[in-house]
């Protein structure tokens, strides 16, 4: 009986064989582009030199006035004598001869056939005019505007203040009184370090009388190592960290130091790093000449994006599918992250609401298409750098053929076939196995971050059984459009560029190497106004629990308009003009009155219940790490100790909630069931939801009664332990009737932890107000 | 208590963004219901769902699809069996298990399921079902969410976004198990928080050891009820000193919610105080409770409940392995659709049963198969689907789904129109655009609606 599958088992490790779909795709990637950039000028629909168009592939068959241009697996092709500059044809390009490696793949395309693809166009409509849309709001220059004139001009502490106060005019709204220190006190110690003051630091506050006291107290917050603890935070739900993959299969295992992006994170708070260089250097830390080397653990915004599984034996189409979507989600961390634009809404056809065509999308991404993921060790060691890219997915690849190559042995054995050549395989896999293992082990062993280097990514179906993905470290590739998305549909070849509605002129190239370096200046130069004004924005929101846009991730048309476009431009022009330094941004919005204004309770909440005209302090719940820190620290326990790696939240750890770890697979319950985004994409913002289950928590979840019962056992042997808790964890002393009811609920032989409970469930110690 | 000061639109439209409108009529109670129920509907057919998830991929060759040719071309490789899937694959296997016609609409259904052959009148047997990957992961996730990269919202998340739960003591949407893809049916992904399910474990029958924090073990309940109380107190006098800003009156409510839930889920969750004929009905094991206790929080309104088990990945051994397995699942999965029967519950409720894939017609290390996505069986029963029905067919080796196609977009876009929702319509916008279970695809299978 024939066997034909065992057949093609034995082809399984065989050497690579051409399949015929090949070809096209060699042209797609290795000479298309090459006609695009060197030929189109002036042999293309726009100009039809000599006869002769090169952008579709009837043109290229039709060839020009002076004949075939080529024919298959003929040497005297006319194009590769032209590129030749051979004497009996015409020297092309004219500018200057091709380099040779570019020679050469036009000399293996035409002996592989010279195949073409279906007749698709070369070049894709363009967006009718990408100047258009240059005029929205968002993508104008960000400049300073002279302050408005106002009722009350006692109110304003600063700029910014004089545009709130204009627009609450505009209303007929006034702004609240100034909060008590108590309230201010907490405030600030949760906003700028995500920490409660204790008694002593909050009393202290209230006690000091000096002019200056909260620029002091403000100051003292900012330059306080917690202070990028709490920042980070915010910072990693925009490059949704987590450390581990949505799934764990052999390609997709967890990243080994992920936690080195997140100190990375907290240091460039604290330093109060620019944020322009906050971006470049999560984007292309490893670009950037002169940089130490620790700092390519920033590399982490794409060195710690989800992964997923690529089944080798999955056809080259399905891995390339799985390729396209991961570059995907990275364009939309990017897109979203730093310029407030959902350009992958533009995958599958032009954008439908803001000026992003499908080819400007495929412009971008194919930056990610030059970009893999890769472990780095943090020394300035290239030698170290490219074996480290290099052995680790090398052993792993051989692992995996190891295992097949033995699971072929076990079927072979149990079909009653020949096992011998998969027992060869395997002996061959078992020694090559060792041999890789053994240079992993030599491999660079000091501190290492998860990080990106420059390669070019294609997929090689050559083997059928095989499905392999080639980096190519010094080869970089221009992707097709994918006809709605679909990466087995690739279309025309689009050069990597910036963005054109976010350019001044002509978009910028993003060719040097994947572009990454050149992507990362475009974002903060030519779309220097946009990334600015968005994270001007993110800060806003983060400090006011609303954006003064309200989706601080799309700014595009159909994203929130702004409700204080002045205050947001101006904002912006200071804040760059300013060093782009973040804490200044956060120092100028808590010392402006509008931040320290109190909460109200009057007929304004009802003509402005969102608070969007800033009229009030608009009251807040306290997001999972601060309520949770909190906890930790009022009873007492908490354990300050910074950076390594994490701790698993669902177990007994104290130390701060941004050290716990963010799992993709298995979420612990705060992140859970207290709305931290879900790390596998891009977290625009945190939606504070108030549910059932989480009150269950707050009643009977190991963490809240441990904390109610170390807090209680510290103000047992107190002398008023009612007084001690309210003033421990409320900040403030308990009313005569509440001290009653304390005394009631504890009984006769206090249950001060009940109490101890209450106090740390109640909505006072979990709202900001 | 003080009525609030805002005015319940305006309530609302600053909620819209935070605590999601559309559930919050879980725990709001019904007037509110009523204002917050934004979402086209057809008259639904079914109010609730049980989706029994069964990990792995079951072979529908051995079960449901009966192929004669498996035995004419058995060891051979024809040309119709040269499909790509997972892993290297030998000559056709033939099913050793003989199919008998079940029920008075004599669907075939295997010797393995010789309980739920007696129910094969209850049953819509889609015997065409296709999906994308053959890899478990993201073909589980295809099954739960309409995609493979799992940032999406499992159907069930979206069911309960859009319809919310019956009954405000208890979660809308319940996991039970913790089979593998189970996650990918559980996220709420973008959808507001308080549509994730609740997992649930079914290992051990205590309620307080199934769910979490469902008990304080310190307190009893009149000491925690006293507790409550002062704690309530504070948290209303804290509202009422901050205008009674909804997210503070919502967390009093939710506070209530949460502390009748520790006795409603104590009932609810504890099969133990079912009628033993009823537990004896459903037969012992871990999957039987499951089976039970959806049955049980189903009728007490829970809209959504999921439940699943592992160990339908037949690499090898499948004669033997397989039929293990369906000796877990028979008796259950018979006694659950007999029992929503015989209460009157299976009009109203959807049972789903199915993997996230098939299995392949030819053989795997000599006695097992491979996964198959190109065709494969799901069947329905209840809630507005034609009972004794049988809709679609696969090639002659049952590789291939060739007849009444039904894609897995097109399975959860039947499922939400039996529910009353439109898939097209059923949206949520994010990151610049409006979502869908069903993406950009699915068509209702008219074909099988009753």
């Amino acid at each position: 009986m024939p066997r034909p599958h065992l057949t093609a088992l034995a082809l399984l490790l065989a050497a690579p064989a051409v399949r015929a779909g090949d070809g096209v795709d060699f042209f797609e990637s290795n000479v298309r582009p090459v006609l695009v950039e060197h030929c189109h000028k002036c042999h293309s629909a726009a100009k039809v030199k000599g006869g002769l168009r090169l952008d579709t592939p009837d043109g290229i068959r039709a060839g020009g006035d002076s004949g075939p241009v080529v024919a298959a697996r003929d040497a005297a092709s006319l194009l590769l004598k032209a590129v030749v500059y051979a004497a009996d044809a015409p020297a092309m390009p004219p500018a200057g001869k091709l380099p040779a490696k570019v020679i050469a793949d036009l000399k293996t395309w035409v002996e592989l056939g010279a195949p073409l693809p279906a007749d698709v166009p070369a070049v894709v409509k363009q967006v009718a005019d990408p100047t258009a849309g240059r005029d929205h709001w968002a993508f104008r220059p960000a400049h300073e505007c002279p302050a408005p004139a106002v009722s009350r001009p006692d109110w304003p502490a600063g700029k910014l203040d004089r545009f709130v106060l204009h627009t609450l005019d505009a209303q007929g709204l006034a702004p609240a009184p100034p909060a008590v220190r108590r309230t201010l006190v907490r405030r600030l110690y949760f906003d700028l370090i995500g920490l409660p003051p204790t008694v002593v630091q909050a009393e202290a506050f209230a006690a000091d009388t000096r002019p200056d006291a909260v620029p002091r107290l403000v100051d003292e917050l900012l330059a306080s190592p917690r202070f990028g603890e709490k920042w980070a935070r915010h910072w990693l739900d925009v490059a949704r960290y987590a450390e581990d993959n949505p799934t764990s299969e052999s390609t997709c295992q967890p990243p080994r130091f992920p936690h080195l992006y997140r100190d990375w994170v907290i240091g460039a708070f604290n330093t109060d790093l620019p944020y322009p260089d906050f971006v470049r250097r999560q984007l292309a830390a490893d670009l950037m000449p002169g940089l130490p080397p620790t700092e390519l653990a920033a590399l982490g915004f794409l060195g710690l994006a989800p992964v997923y599984h690529k089944e080798p034996k999955l056809s080259k189409e399905v891995i390339a599918g799985i390729l396209a979507d991961e570059w995907d989600e990275r364009l939309d961390a990017i897109t979203r992250g730093f310029l407030g634009l959902t350009v992958a809404c533009a995958r599958c056809h032009d954008h439908k609401f803001d000026p992003v065509s499908q080819a400007d999308y495929t412009a971008l991404a194919g930056v990610l298409a030059n970009t893999q993921l890769t472990e780095r060790p943090l020394a300035d060691d290239p030698a170290a750098a490219a074996a480290v890219a290099v052995v680790r997915p090398h052993l792993l690849d051989l692992e995996q053929r190891l295992g097949y190559a033995r699971e072929m042995r076990a079927t072979a054995k149990k079909e009653k076939a020949d096992p011998a050549p998969f027992e060869k395989q395997v002996t061959e896999l078992e020694a090559a196995v060792t041999a890789a293992k053994a240079d992993a082990a030599r491999l660079f062993s000091g501190p290492t971050a998860n990080g990106v280097r420059d390669a070019g990514t294609w997929v090689d179906g050559t083997d059928p059984a095989w499905t392999r993905i080639d980096y190519r470290p010094a080869e970089f590739r221009d992707l097709p459009v994918f006809a709605r998305g679909d990466a087995t549909k690739p279309g025309a070849v689009t050069l990597r560029r910036f963005l054109p509605v976010l350019s001044a002129g002509e978009p910028k190239p993003l060719r040097t190497g994947s572009g990454r370096r050149e992507l990362a200046e475009c974002i903060v130069t030519d779309a220097g106004g946009l990334s600015g004004r968005v994270f001007v924005n993110r800060v806003w929101g983060w400090l006011f629990g609303r954006g003064l846009v309200a989706t601080p991730s799309n700014f595009g048309r159909l994203g929130d308009a702004p409700s204080h476009p002045d205050l947001l431009d101006d904002l912006t022009a200071r804040f760059l003009a300013n060093g782009a330094s973040p804490k200044w941004l956060v120092r100028e919005i808590v010392l402006s009155a509008t931040y320290q204004q109190a909460g109200r309770n009057d007929e304004s909440v009802r003509c402005d219940p969102a608070n969007r005209w800033l009229g009030r302090a608009a009251v807040k719940r306290l997001e999972a790490e601060g309520w949770r820190d909190a906890m930790l620290a009022v009873s007492g326990r908490l354990d300050l100790t910074a950076g390594g790696p994490s701790d698993d939240l669902d177990r007994k750890t104290t130390r701060r909630t941004v050290y716990g770890k963010v799992s993709r697979q298995r979420p612990p319950d705060v992140h859970r069931l207290f709305d931290l985004p879900d790390p596998k994409s891009h977290g625009e913002r945190r939606e504070p939801t108030i549910t059932p289950t989480q009150q269950l928590y707050f009643l009977n979840s190991p963490f809240v009664r441990d904390s109610a019962a170390a807090l209680a056992k510290q103000v047992a042997g107190d002398d008023d332990p009612v007084r001690e808790l309210y003033s421990r964890v409320l900040l403030r002393e308990p009313t005569a009737e509440e001290e009653a009811a304390a005394q009631r609920l504890v009984g006769d032989e206090p249950a001060w932890e009940l109490l101890a409970q209450v106090l740390l469930a109640s909505s006072e110690f979990l709202f900001l107000n | 208590m003080p009525e609030p000061i805002i005015p319940r639109r305006a309530f609302l439209g600053q909620l819209g963004g935070s605590v999601g409108l559309l559930g919050l009529s879980s725990y709001l109670g019904g007037a509110l219901a009523a204002e917050t129920a934004p979402m086209p509907r057809f008259a639904p057919k079914a109010k609730r769902v049980i989706f029994l998830f069964m990990a792995g991929g079951p072979s529908h060759l051995d079960l449901f699809d009966p192929k004669p040719a498996l035995a004419r071309y058995a060891g051979q490789r024809p040309a119709a069996a040269d499909l790509r899937t997972e892993r290297v694959t030998g000559g056709v296997l033939a099913s050793p298990f003989a199919f008998q016609p079940g029920g008075t609409c004599g669907t075939p259904i295997s010797d393995l399921l010789p309980k739920l052959r007696e129910r094969a009148d209850d049953l819509c047997v889609i015997r065409s079902m296709h999906a994308v990957n053959p890899n478990h992961s993201p073909a589980a996730s295809f099954l739960a969410t309409g995609r493979i990269d799992s940032a999406h919202p499992g159907v069930g998340a979206w069911v309960s976004y859009g319809l919310g739960t019956e009954n405000q003591n208890l979660p809308g949407f319940v996991s039970l198990g913790a089979g593998f893809g189970q996650a990918g049916f559980e996220r709420s992904a973008y959808l507001p928080g308080q549509h994730q399910a609740t997992r649930v474990g079914t290992k051990d029958l205590d309620p307080e050891k199934m769910i979490r924090h469902l008990r304080n073990p310190a307190l009893d309940p009149v000491r925690q009820r006293e507790q409550l109380d002062a704690l309530q107190s504070l948290n209303r006098g804290y509202a009422a000193a901050n205008g009674h800003d909804p997210q503070l009156e919502t967390r009093v409510k939710a506070m209530e919610t949460a502390f009748r839930m520790q006795a409603a889920a104590g009932d609810a969750f504890d099969i133990r105080r079912e009628p033993q004929p009823v537990r004896d009905a459903y037969g012992p094991g871990e999957f039987a409770a499951g089976c039970l206790l959806a049955r049980r929080l189903v009728e007490r309104g829970v809209r959504f409940v999921q439940l699943s088990l592992g160990g339908w990945d037949h690499h090898a051994k499948i004669n033997s392995e397989l039929k293990k397995l369906c000796g877990v699942i028979d008796q259950p999965t018979a006694a659950l659709l007999a029992d929503l029967r015989q209460r009157g519950l299976l009009d109203d409720t959807l049972v789903v049963w199915g993997g996230e894939f098939g299995r392949t017609p030819v053989s795997e290390n000599g006695d097992g198969r491979d996964h198959n996505h190109f065709g494969f069986t799901v069947f329905l029963a209840g809630g507005g689907v034609k009972g004794g029905h049988v809709h679609g067919a696969t090639d002659d080796l049952g590789f291939k789904a060739v007849e009444g196609r039904v894609s897995v977009h097109d399975l959860h876009a039947t499922v939400l129109h039996l529910l009353g929702l439109d898939h097209e319509r059923l949206t949520y916008r994010h990151s610049g655009r409006d979502f869908r279970l069903t993406d950009v695809h699915g068509r209702v299978v008219t074909e099988v609606l009753a």
